[in-house]
Parts: structure tokens; sequence; C-alpha cells
């Protein structure tokens, strides 16, 4: 494992300095467990569950109701729009992402997008981009992390569970930080002399709200037909980011994860 | 001059050799790529017509059908039970099996609702060495994007069966495994007890 770090080093010498905040954040993850799907690392499963069952009362009581509502009462084409918005204000973080992925022409069409949405999509709501063949990514610092770590994308480091936020892990958790930092909405509206509180109230509240109904359905059957809905969350969570880094590794299929699955987790 | 028709004849062998390596290679494929494909479209279609026709009690009943035949309940179960699997006596496996298609059955039942006009298509099937094979599609529904699945197919003895789904990178087997493998550690180890949780799910 060792090994295949340093292999990914020398073969990818120009991203040695992401290759370090890799290389840091994943270190706890690599000397321990690297056995990937088999089972999440979770070192601190009791304050996480802790934080799990809190985040799960706010749920129940606050969040959920508030994004039945939204979805049941806000018209579709409104919240479609939202979305969009949304997803255009994510645009740059993806952009200098892709760039760090050592893949300039996709964020280029990236810009591309964020541009024709901002003008003529106005400022969003319209994702003009995509009927015009300007095709939709998204990518996060979690997923550049993981696209040249030198380990199973499974393997994020411990697993996380973040107030709000919820399922995640180092990797993913140092990720959201850095999309945080480089954001330049954030910088620019922070330059502007924007209200912050106004400003990134508004957004993260109607990201919550735009997620929650997203993924309500997978959630609520999720919940429903676990013995043990933590470690059902746990592991899909895991597995899906893991998937969706897979995918930038290899652009084929997840057929890598059948050949490890084959050798490791049935064995065990 | 012998020496020349020595080569000849290697020459003949190697190109003899490569036909029918080529015929096997061909033939090998295309009998793999077969099943899979028309397995997982009857299952499909089966399911559509059980959730346009039937509900409550009797789309459970169609729907377990389904999973004794075109899924290898044994396998997933055995694969979902990980390590737990080998100190578990013959009895209690076959009562966990049991239940754990009950409740399979009973969950997807419920999941289904109301048919909402989805159609599955199949895209490319990947054979693999060990026998099994991968079968891409995409779940296309009528409001939102299509969902990805990817469907893992083996011969089990039986013919082909359905042995686990992949919804959006996330397998069905695996997080049942992970749910299983802790509820099972919560309660002391034993399977027992996740065995009662399954069949009182089933007949709830």
């Amino acid at each position: 494992m060792v090994k295949g770090m340093f292999k990914a080093v020398a073969s990818n010498a120009r991203h040695t300095l992401v290759l370090a905040v890799a290389a840091a954040t994943l270190a706890g993850g690599c000397a321990t467990n690297d056995t990937g799907a088999a089972e999440v690392w979770d070192p601190i499963e009791t304050p996480n569950r802790f934080i799990f069952s809190i985040n799960r009362a706010v749920d129940i009581i606050a969040i959920r109701p508030m994004a039945v509502v939204y979805r049941d009462w806000m018209p579709k084409p409104a919240q479609r729009g939202v979305h969009n918005v949304l997803e255009n204000l994510g645009e740059p973080v993806t952009a200098i992402n892709e760039v760090v992925q050592g893949d300039p022409s996709r964020a280029a069409t990236t810009l591309a997008r964020f541009v024709v949405n901002s003008t003529i999509g106005l400022a969003g709501l319209f994702d003009v981009a995509s009927s015009i063949g300007l095709s939709k990514t998204k990518e996060d610092f979690g997923k550049t992390v993981g696209y040249y770590a030198g380990v199973e994308p499974e393997n994020g480091g411990p697993y996380l569970v973040l107030p709000l936020a919820g399922p995640s892990n180092a990797r993913d958790a140092a990720g959201l930080m850095a999309d945080y930092a480089v954001d330049p909405f954030r910088i620019l509206t922070y330059a502007l002399n924007v209200d912050q509180l106004l400003y990134s109230g508004t957004r993260y509240g109607a990201t919550v709200l735009d997620t929650r109904v997203r993924t309500m359905y997978a959630l609520d059957d999720l919940e429903k037909n676990s013995v043990d809905y933590y470690a059902a969350l746990r592991s899909a969570y895991t597995q899906q980011r893991a998937d969706l880094i897979r995918q930038k590794r290899e652009k084929t299929d997840s057929r890598g994860e059948l050949d490890r699955r084959d050798n490791v987790a049935l064995v065990r | 001059m012998s020496l020349r028709a020595s080569r000849r004849v290697v020459l003949f062998l190697a190109a003899g050799a490569a036909t029918a390596f080529a015929a096997g290679a061909l033939s090998m494929p295309a009998l793999a790529a077969g099943d899979p494909k028309e397995l997982i479209q009857k299952t499909a279609d089966e399911v559509i017509q059980i959730i346009k026709t039937t509900k409550g009690v009797e789309r459970e009943a169609a729907i377990e059908k389904i999973l004794l035949t075109a899924f290898d309940m044994s396998y997933m179960g055995r694969a979902a039970l990980g390590t737990h699997w080998e100190g578990t006596p013959e009895a209690e496996r076959q009562r966990y099996l049991k239940a754990a298609v009950a409740s399979e059955a009973h969950a997807y039942s419920e999941r289904f609702g109301q048919y909402g006009g989805q159609t599955l298509s199949i895209g490319k099937v990947t054979p693999r060495p060990n026998g099994v094979s991968v079968v891409d599609s995409k779940l296309n529904q009528a409001d939102g994007p299509p969902i990805t699945m990817q469907w893992e197919v083996r011969d089990t003895g039986q013919g082909a069966r359905i042995t686990d789904v992949k919804i959006e990178g996330v397998s069905m087997v695996m997080t049942r495994r992970s749910d299983f493998n802790s509820y099972i550690q919560g309660h002391g180890g034993k399977v027992e007890p996740l065995i009662e949780e399954l069949e009182k799910r089933a007949g709830k």
C-alpha cells in the first residue's frame, strides 16, 4: 500500500502538492486499514452514533418536515430553478477541482457552463448550457483527494458523522473545508461586505432543503428496511463515494470493485 | 528443405490454433452474454407487470416468487451474513434465509408503490473470468434523471441467477452485510436476534 502510494507520487510528480495533502489526510487510514469495502473503518463509532442520533432528532423534528412542505407546496418549476441556481453557484468550485485533477479542458467546459448559465440562464435559474451540449459535472475536493490517493477509494480515513451535514469521513470532511476555503463566492461576498449571515444562511439553507428533498426517497427506504440504520447508511455512503472516485480513476465501469470483492470481502 | 517444411507445419498449426481459439473466444461470450441479459430483461418485465396488476399480500407473494427464481437468495443471504455464516447451525441458517427472503419481499412490495412509468434499458454485459457477468442498466424515470443499476449474474448450478444489485454504486448485498453485522455485534454476537427481527418485519 505504501508502495502504491509512492508509485502514485512518482507517476504524478506534477501533482506533488495535492498528494502531500492527500497523504496527510489519509495517513491515519493508510497505516492500519486498507480492506476497503469489507467493513468501513469507524474508530470513533460511539461519538459518531451520538452525533448521528442528534442529527436524526433534528431531522425528524425540523428538517424533514420542512423538506416535505417544500417538496409538496413549492411549484415544481420553482424547485428546479432553486436547484439550478445552487448548482450554478457550485460550478466554480467544480472547475477548480477539475484543474487540480489535471483536466483543464473539462474545467474550461465547466467555466463555460457557468458563464452561459449565469447570463443567458438568468443567474443560473435555467440550465441553458446542458441544452447546448455543455454537459454537467460535479466535483469536490474529497473526490480529488480520493482520485490521487493510492488507496482503495472505500478507505477515506476514519468515518465521521458531521453535525448537520451527516455521513462523511476524514477525506471528505477535509474536502468540504477546502472547497469552502477556495469558493470564489464566499471570498467575493466577503470582500464586497455582503452580510455573511444572510448570504450563507440563504445559500446553505436552500442547499439543505434541496438536498433533503432529493435524498428523501432513498433515505426513508434505507431507514425502514435496515436493522441498524447507522451501519447501513455508513456502508451506503462509503460505497457511493467510492463509486464516484472509481469512476474518475477508471473511466469505464466498476468492475474493479467486483474484482476486489471476490478477493477480499467474501473471504472474510 | 525439411526445415522449411517443418516451419510450414508450425505455421499451419499456429493458424489452426488461432482459428480454434478465435472460434472459442467468439462463441464463449456469446453464450455467456445471451443469458444474463435475458434474465435481467425477463425479471424487469415481470416486476413491472406485478407492480401494474397486484397489490398487498398478492404482490408480496409474487415478488417472493421472483426473488426465489431469478435471484440466488441462499448465495446472497450467505454473503450478507458474512463471517457469522460459518458458526451458524444448518437449521438456523435455513430459518435465517427464509426470514430474509420474506422480509425483502415485504420491503420490495411496499417500496414500489404505484407504477410510475419506469423502464429499464439494459446496456453492456461484461463477462468475467470467474464466471460472473456484470450487466449494466439504466432505470429511466418519468420525472428526474435515470438511475444507474448494475446486476451481478452468476451460474450457480441451476442456471444463471442474480446475486447482487448495485444502485448508483451501492450494492444491496454489501449494505445488508454491514447492516446485519452491526446488528449482530450489537446483540451479543448472536444471529438469533437478527432472525427474530427479520421475521417480525416480514410479518408486519
